[in-house]
């Protein structure tokens, strides 16, 4: 596969992991900022690999045991439900409805909680410790599911998905290292409202495709579904807009 | 990680449960469509999954409005 080609298949596994590399980020960075780097770190490195071993042993049994169509079946189901969960989430809070999801926000509460909880010297810190190994295992499964269902296809597929997880965690780590502040720079919601797109269009295309489907031009129908989920989804803000042109700012379980 | 998994269940099930309804009996109409039609069925059954979670997900959200609408007038009353 040639690097641009490689790069193409790869980006919707790097935005997708990205989202959730910055909140595993931003809650690693708390935790160090206020209550020293041993224990996060410990913490971080474990969850990383318990994950590991997680991936290693149900990741190849999936893989190996589970025939191919009806993977792609069972994928595209659960890419639809969790991609059309992230795309209402994201319309509403364009329209206002739902309140932005603030990492800014969310890393001084954690910082004010964490400081509440104090430290007393020469002691290991497991309450870091346990913060930061829950943190990154939680958004890891989330990353390793996003690999999975990327490179459900097998071959090219996976090592796309895996290398673009690969490159977003780098980059999300670099930049939380560099700035050692929340990453607020990135455009959290504007990336949920892609994600969510690209998850329920890889759900529609697998699913119809585990039933015998071809789509025309094959993974190149792709971009027009996800166009077509973008189109429906901006039209559902104005619409939102013009029932509630003030927003209503409430939980969005509430809606 | 049990934690996580449980929120998402939930989450997907109760917050946003008639949006996974939808979804699950969109797909079940796509795959009865295609093991009842013949092979010219089968080619578009993709098409008609979209067309359809489009509707589910624009009805849902025109839904979503309304609720939170009635809900502020209620609490500016």
């Amino acid at each position: 596969m040639d690097p641009l080609t490689l790069a193409i298949a790869a980006t919707p596994s790097f935005v997708a992991s990205a989202v959730e590399f910055v909140e595993a980020t931003t809650i690693v960075l708390a935790v160090g900022v206020t209550r020293g780097w041993r224990a996060p770190l410990l913490g971080s490195a474990a969850a990383t690999a318990t994950l590991a071993v997680i991936i290693g042993t149900l990741g190849v049994a999936i893989v190996t045991v589970v025939p191919e169509h009806l993977l792609k079946g069972v994928v595209g189901t659960l890419l639809l439900l969790f991609g059309l969960r992230w795309l209402r989430k994201a319309i509403l809070r364009f329209a206002g409805i739902v309140a932005i999801h603030d990492e800014e926000l969310i890393y001084l509460r954690e910082l004010a909680e964490l400081r509440e909880q104090g430290l007393r010297k020469n002691e290991f810190d497991w309450v870091g410790f346990l913060v930061a190994f829950k943190a990154v295992l939680l958004e890891g499964t989330e990353v390793a599911f996003i690999v999975i269902a990327f490179g459900a296809a097998g071959g090219a597929a996976l090592g796309s998905a895996v290398a673009g997880a690969i490159v977003a965690g780098i980059l999300v780590i670099a930049l939380g290292v560099a700035l050692q502040k929340p990453l607020t720079m990135v455009p959290e919601n504007w990336l949920k409202f892609g994600v969510g797109a690209m998850l329920c269009s890889f759900g529609v295309f697998w699913f119809a495709e585990s039933l015998g489907m071809e789509w025309p031009g094959d993974a190149l129908s792709i971009p027009l579904i996800v166009a077509t989920f973008l189109a429906a989804s901006w039209l559902a803000v104005r619409m939102l807009k013009t029932l509630l042109p003030d927003g209503a700012q409430i939980e969005a379980r509430n809606v | 990680m049990f934690n996580g998994i449980w929120s998402t269940l939930v989450g997907l099930l109760i917050e946003d449960g008639q949006l996974a309804i939808g979804a699950l009996v969109a797909l079940a109409i796509t795959w009865l469509l295609a093991a009842a039609g013949g092979n010219q069925t089968q080619q578009v059954v993709g098409w008609a999954l979209l067309a359809m979670v489009l509707v589910l997900v624009v009805t849902n959200l025109y839904r979503a409005g309304v609720v939170a609408r009635a809900r502020i007038s209620s609490v500016r009353r």
